[in-house]
């Protein structure tokens, strides 16, 4: 087993809305990152596992606001940290972030090295420029990245080159956790088949010493993470290494998440396509018991008010839900059975 | 520096443009109206003036210079010569001073108070603006209120508000004019600060206008800016928040400035009749003297330069734009 | 069509302005129907007679019944009405000589001053220093004083036809009031009379009609043919679309008002009525919305929808009235707003300058405006002529700005933050 590199424990965040309501969008939610490894976080759109990215960060802006819980980077506790502490000492050196729609996340009217600049004067003011530009020129390289790059902006990128510009940028300080949310969902095929490549070369290069992956695109999850966690109405409902996740999901919402893809793997092409009906609940006043349990085809009674807890199966492995492993996977069989 | 200067010639092309337009607006349109003015105007001559000598000469004056014997195009041309030379004719209500004469101290009186008074008020409007997107407290809830009942305030209404308050009532400043009458213009210290002391309430009444409409335009941008991907990214990044205030503020500012290009032309012309409120002796007042008088030449010369100094000041603002926003460069090099 | 009302009306914004609006709509309606002195009748001789309850003293006097009232206190008020600033200004002066304390006499308090001038004055006393003259006002004052503390009545004399000489018909004692409900000419003015001596807010309760009648002709002018020109060059595009944003560009940067001085110039006093003002400023503002509609519609013009109804043969009208216009009504509606709150300002500014519509037939807000400006009602202090004018202005752009606000807020949810 290798070393933590990040580790997160009850954390939980929420946001408070223009008519003063708390939304729980992150609900006591643990994890851990070994060195070298790539956590996967699936889900549905609103699902939690973008504010999950943006809380795991330790930076919080209105209108997210942390409530509780703990985030250990390579054993140093953030949490409890004074903001400016964490800007200056953690963002971008230890945790950094690829937002969702990387396409505008650039300073519009700011060159590539300006911005570059600005991000490591921030956080050590006394560093000149040439070494800056020393610095960026090298890690572009090694990158692969054309080094006329730095000195354009961004509206001269195209789509896929300011992308892979934002990754670049924020591996720049050598963070060692990266944190990629969606990071090519807004790209045509080619550009995103560049993306992946460079993002599975960041801990290869040594650029970064372990990655978050949030994606909706399954395939995609499968390909690039080692594990991966199911998120569901800002709870976690299933954790797994990548294959069993992806194959033998235990949750009935990580089953029918995965039933709902096609997978390009011989032996689940026989997997028959089934969306989940329904839609994920209001985070406002999330129902009690089992979040899922209105969407799901094996609900009991109890479902609606047990608070169900995670439970463990085996190493690496949990789920949540009252029913057991067992009972589970004979409804599944049970399913296919019908189906073929 | 390629994309720079194929931005300036687009945007230089189309002052040229703008500026035919204005001419041939402002000499067709009197023209096309049912009672053409200048036909009317020839034709009355000996109604409107006691002056006989004056009388006579216009007339002779008007022939020749409006060549009313003439088709129009040729008119047009023979229009266009004499502006350009400056030549505008003889001011009917204000005979023998030529057109010329009349407007030569007017338009400095309206440059020196409108344009600092715009600019200032934009400046302001705009930092107002930015701080009350960034701080929503107790600021933005006082300020925005307040901006946006005095934007709806016409602009003589501000001019009169403000006459009324601090000359009428609390007599702290003189209430029309540009300087004291018993004064005549010269560069003394005495006429400098009575001039300086009836520029006064014009000048606030403009700023305040714009101030108004800049803040609320400002921070709405502002607050787009804030929400903004760009910011979230760079905050993450661990840059300092007054840097990335720099950021958003700059980048609101743009679309600020290309608003203030399109708006500069409605911006005079409110300025214009808040002039008037306070019998300034710039380019309003003259304007209601001429309508008054029913002095069309004057008219004419007036709102032609008007005209002019809204392009100018339009043109003058894309061209700074230019050098501002990198994107321009970018969008025109492709 | 209802769910997009129903959405208008969800925000508080919108619905401010709404009620504001209505009211002064109903203000506009219900008022001619009530009081249907025409509004521009001419009925005060003299210039700004100020807000109030103008009561006939003559029928005053001659009221069918008068009452007796015991009041206290009327004898002062009576005083205290007919003592002038600057007698008060001369008792405190004496009293300060005769050794008062400053701090103690109070002007505004008349009351108080006529108790401290009965025990101090003593018309004998000699002060030092006074010249005589000085020492003879104040007697006057005092006598004046004296007159007007006096608690006899008014005798009312009639004058005999024949020999010319005056008979006692009746007095009016302190004490007799009459009931303003039995005097049979009583005018409320409540912002008093203009320069011209015509009551203020029957005019201004016209004028506010007028100026609205003129934004919304205006405003309709401007945005039909803002929409047909933006819906042009947006969707039929090319040599269309190029031309129409050739012009567009042009009149973007020429000053509106230029043209409307020039229009309004050319057309002549004459023909200048209310609906021509209001044509002429149509007719030069349609530029705006011509450019936002192009905006929107190009940004239609490629949506799938469109493209089917394209593919399954529609006409260009049917896919413009079917496909496009559902989606840029809300915004056109709010165009619609800005250019009536816009268009009521351009008739102020063009009124002002002496280009409002020609002044014998109707009151405008601007043409109000400009008769007080040219009276002089600001720099008189002449607050009723000009002030309600301004704030009526003001409420009518501002509701208006508040709906589009508030329909913005709605139908753009990314400002809503």
């Amino acid at each position: 087993m290798g070393k933590v590199m990040l580790e997160v424990n009850d954390l939980t965040t929420k946001y408070i809305t223009r008519y003063n309501e708390d939304v729980y969008a992150v609900d006591h939610v643990s994890l851990q990152v070994e060195e070298g490894k790539t956590l996967g976080i699936a889900g549905e759109s609103g699902c939690g596992k973008s504010t999950l990215a943006l809380s795991l960060m330790g930076y919080y802006f209105p209108p997210l606001y942390y409530t509780g819980g703990e985030i250990i980077i390579d054993g140093r506790s953030i949490s409890g940290m004074k903001p400016d502490d964490v800007r200056r000492t953690i963002l971008g050196t230890e945790i950094a972030y690829i937002p969702q729609a990387a396409m505008n996340a650039l300073n519009p009217t700011r060159r590539v090295i300006n911005f570059i600049e600005d991000v490591i004067l921030a956080h050590d003011p006394t560093e000149n420029k040439k070494f800056i530009y020393e610095l960026a020129r090298a890690s572009f390289e090694t990158l692969g990245l054309p080094p006329e790059v730095l000195q354009k902006y961004p509206v001269e990128l195209s789509g896929g080159m300011k992308q892979r510009t934002v990754i670049a940028v924020s591996v720049i300080l050598r963070p060692k956790v990266l944190i990629a949310d969606e990071p090519s969902s807004a790209l045509d095929v080619t550009s995103q088949k560049m993306v992946i490549k460079m993002l599975k070369n960041l801990m290869e290069t040594g650029f970064i010493k372990s990655m978050i992956f949030i994606t909706h695109e399954l395939p995609l999850l499968y390909n690039v993470t080692d594990d991966i966690m199911v998120m569901y109405a800002g709870q976690i409902v299933e954790r797994a290494s990548a294959r069993e996740a992806v194959f033998d999901p235990l949750h009935p919402y990580s089953k029918g998440l995965m039933g709902s893809i096609i997978v390009p793997e011989s032996g689940l092409r026989d997997v028959k396509l089934t969306a989940i009906p329904g839609a994920p609940p209001n985070l406002k006043n999330p129902p009690a018991g089992c979040r899922f349990a209105e969407r799901c085809k094996y609900v009991r009674a109890e479902c609606r008010y047990t608070n169900v807890a995670l439970y463990d199966a085996g190493p690496g492995r949990a789920y949540r839900c009252i029913l057991s492993e067992k009972v589970l996977r004979d409804c599944y069989e049970h399913e296919r059975a019908i189906a073929a | 520096m390629k994309g720079y200067r194929r931005y300036f010639l687009n945007k230089a092309g189309w002052f040229v443009i703008t500026l035919i337009a204005a001419f041939l607006l402002n000499f067709f349109l009197p023209r096309m109206m049912p009672g053409d003015p200048v036909a009317a105007i020839v034709a009355r001559q000996a109604q409107g003036m006691s002056n006989s000598t004056g009388v006579q000469a216009i007339y002779e004056q008007y022939t020749k210079l409006f060549g009313t014997d003439k088709p129009l195009f040729q008119q047009f041309f023979i229009y266009m010569g004499n502006v350009l030379r400056g030549d505008f004719g003889y001011s009917f209500s204000q005979y023998p001073r030529t057109v010329a004469e009349v407007l030569s101290a007017s338009l400095w009186w309206t440059v020196v108070l409108q344009f600092p008074a715009i600019i200032f008020g934009w400046v302001v409007g705009n930092s107002l603006g930015a701080i009350a997107a960034y701080r929503k407290g107790g600021l933005d809830k006082v300020a925005m209120p307040i901006s946006i009942l005095i934007s709806n305030l016409p602009a003589f209404g501000m001019a009169v508000i403000l006459l009324v308050v601090f000359a009428a009532t609390l007599k702290w400043l003189p209430a029309s004019g540009g300087y004291a009458f018993d004064m005549i213009p010269s560069l003394s210290v005495n006429f400098l600060g009575s001039a300086l002391l009836h520029y006064i309430l014009p000048f606030a009444s403009i700023v305040l206008l714009a101030i108004g409409g800049q803040a609320i335009g400002m921070r709405s941008m502002a607050i787009y800016e804030l929400n903004a991907d760009y910011v979230r990214y760079s905050r993450f990044m661990g840059i300092k928040d007054n840097q990335i205030s720099r950021y958003v503020f700059r980048n609101a500012m743009l679309p600020q400035i290309t608003g203030l290009a399109l708006a500069i032309g409605t911006m005079i012309g409110g300025a214009l009749v808040a002039e008037i409120i306070f019998s300034y002796p710039g380019l309003g007042t003259v304007l209601l003297t001429a309508i008054s008088g029913r002095d069309y030449p004057l008219i004419s010369a007036v709102t032609l330069i008007i005209t002019i100094m809204a392009l100018i000041a339009n043109f003058a603002i894309e061209i700074l734009y230019g050098f501002i926003d990198p994107r321009i460069k970018a969008a025109q090099s492709d | 069509m209802r769910h997009t009302f129903r959405q208008a009306f969800s925000s508080g914004k919108f619905v401010t302005g709404f009620v504001i609006l209505m009211g002064l709509l109903l203000l506009v309606i219900l008022y001619p129907l009530i009081f249907r002195a025409p509004p521009l009748q001419i009925i005060a001789q003299g210039t700004f007679f100020p807000p109030g309850i103008y009561v006939s003293a003559y029928d005053s006097i001659n009221a069918p019944t008068t009452y007796t009232l015991n009041l206290d206190g009327a004898a002062a008020k009576r005083v205290a009405a007919k003592l002038k600033d600057e007698d008060r200004v001369a008792m405190k002066e004496w009293l300060v000589v005769a050794g008062v304390p400053e701090d103690q006499i109070d002007i505004s308090d008349a009351q108080k001053l006529l108790t401290l001038w009965a025990e101090n004055y003593d018309p004998a006393k000699q002060v030092k220093g006074m010249t005589l003259a000085r020492q003879r006002y104040f007697q006057r004052v005092n006598n004046a004083i004296q007159g007007l503390l006096s608690t006899e009545g008014a005798i009312i004399a009639v004058r005999q036809p024949e020999s010319g000489a005056l008979q006692e018909a009746g007095a009016v004692k302190q004490t007799d009031y009459v009931n303003i409900s039995e005097v049979p000419n009583v005018r409320i003015l409540p912002l008093g009379t203009d320069n011209f001596g015509r009551d203020v807010f029957a005019q201004l309760v016209r004028a506010i009609g007028v100026s609205l009648l003129i934004g919304i002709v205006a405003g309709l002018i401007a945005t039909g043919i803002g929409l047909v020109l933006g819906l042009l060059a947006g969707y039929v595009g090319g040599a269309v679309d190029d031309v129409i944003n050739f012009i567009t560009n042009i009149f973007l940067v020429i000053p509106s008002l230029v043209l409307l001085i020039l229009i309004s110039f050319s057309v002549g006093q004459e023909s200048r009525g209310a609906f021509t003002v209001a044509v002429v400023i149509g007719v030069t503002s349609w530029v705006w919305t011509t450019r936002a509609v192009r905006a929107q519609v190009i940004s239609l013009r490629n949506r799938d929808h469109v493209n089917l109804s394209k593919l399954s043969g529609h006409s260009l009208f049917r896919i413009i009235r079917g496909d496009i216009l559902p989606y840029i009504m809300s915004y056109v509606f709010m165009a619609l707003i800005l250019q009536i709150s816009a268009a009521i300002l351009a008739e102020a500014n063009l009124s002002i300058l002496g280009l409002g519509p020609r002044t014998t037939d109707v009151p405008t807000l601007g043409l109000m405006m400009q008769w007080a400006m040219i009276y002089q009602a600001h720099i008189l202090g002449k607050w009723w002529a000009y002030f309600p004018v301004l704030i009526s202005i003001t409420l009518i752009t501002f509701s208006m700005n508040l709906m589009i606000t508030g329909l913005d807020q709605v139908f753009n949810p990314q400002l809503r933050n």
